[in-house]
């Protein structure tokens, strides 16, 4: 999954706690785990970054989520806020490349069944939550023309 | 984006190479490894780490964001993924106007070359990485025994 940036004007967001609720929303998750947090100031502007890992080997890999970086970086009333999914193999769970090259000792590779945590299902969940959070944390009215998505 | 590799009938040590390759990994001081997944999935030997950003960065897009390297398969025909992360990579492309972040983010865009970019990593550790299948291979590596996945 291609990362996912927005950017956020005229909201007034309380930043810090749209970060840590997103930090939440990353422990909540069984299978992810913190490994790591970068908060600070790049120039003068605030910059607040968590990574979740996958914490087991999963069953299947073709496509199933292996981490999750969330950043948010800006100040409350304009911000950008990037949401990055990984997963395994996901270019051999492309049809036109072909995911049946897969064979042989591999075969127990390809995508075999929809019980994984599958990146792009966690992607979508995650990137509706996360408009969620903003509203909660937004003083001013959430509407779409305040909104700018970059894919 | 990720970058996969299918390698066959080069009877590579994968124990030998994905220790060199985590090595490599640990050598940049600006990395730290947050995760390891090694075992079996349906019989195939998997291996993978991942290792993130350690300090905030001088600036932002385009930046070195995570690594992730991950070896499955037999000795005679493994897969190896690489995955470089970027932030906000999508905000350098030319057609999303890496130039419209502007104002409070002026500073969040790339400012010089004294960063680790992704891009230039990625090229790096795909170098390292074929000298070090070269070093644990068992058998003469031919560009013939190779096949590359790339979106």
């Amino acid at each position: 999954m291609m990362p996912f940036v927005r950017r956020y004007k005229g909201l007034n967001t309380v930043l810090d706690a749209l970060y840590k609720d997103v930090v939440k929303e990353l422990q909540n998750e069984k299978e992810l785990n913190i490994g790591k947090e970068l908060k600070g100031d790049i120039n003068g502007v605030p910059f607040m970054s968590v990574t979740a890992n996958r914490v087991s080997i999963p069953k299947l890999i073709t496509g199933t989520l292996r981490e999750v970086t969330v950043t948010i970086t800006g100040e409350s009333s304009d911000y950008l806020v990037e949401m990055h999914t990984g997963e395994w193999f996901s270019n051999l769970a492309m049809p036109y490349m072909g995911a049946a090259i897969l064979v042989g000792p591999l075969a127990g590779l390809a995508a075999a069944g929809t019980t994984g945590l599958m990146a792009a299902n966690y992607g979508r969940k995650l990137k509706n939550r996360i408009k969620e959070l903003v509203k909660q944390h937004s003083k001013e009215k959430y509407s779409d023309e305040k909104v700018e998505t970059f894919v | 984006m990720p970058f996969v590799r299918r390698y066959k009938d080069l009877n590579t040590d994968l124990d030998g190479l994905y220790g060199d390759i985590k090595k490599e990994l640990q050598q940049d001081k600006d990395l730290t490894v947050v995760s390891e997944n090694v075992g079996m999935i349906n019989d195939v030997p998997f291996k993978t780490i991942t290792a993130v950003r350690a300090t905030l960065p001088r600036a932002i897009t385009g930046t070195l964001r995570e690594v992730n390297v991950t070896i499955a398969g037999q000795p005679d025909d493994w897969l190896l993924e690489m995955h470089t992360g970027a932030w906000f990579g999508n905000m350098i492309l030319p057609g999303a106007g890496g130039f419209l972040v502007a104002g409070p983010f002026g500073a969040a865009a790339t400012v010089g070359g004294t960063v680790i970019f992704a891009a230039e990593y990625g090229r790096k550790l795909k170098n390292r990485v074929k000298e070090l299948v070269k070093k644990n291979s068992g058998k003469a590596y031919s560009e013939s025994k190779i096949e590359t996945f790339v979106t």
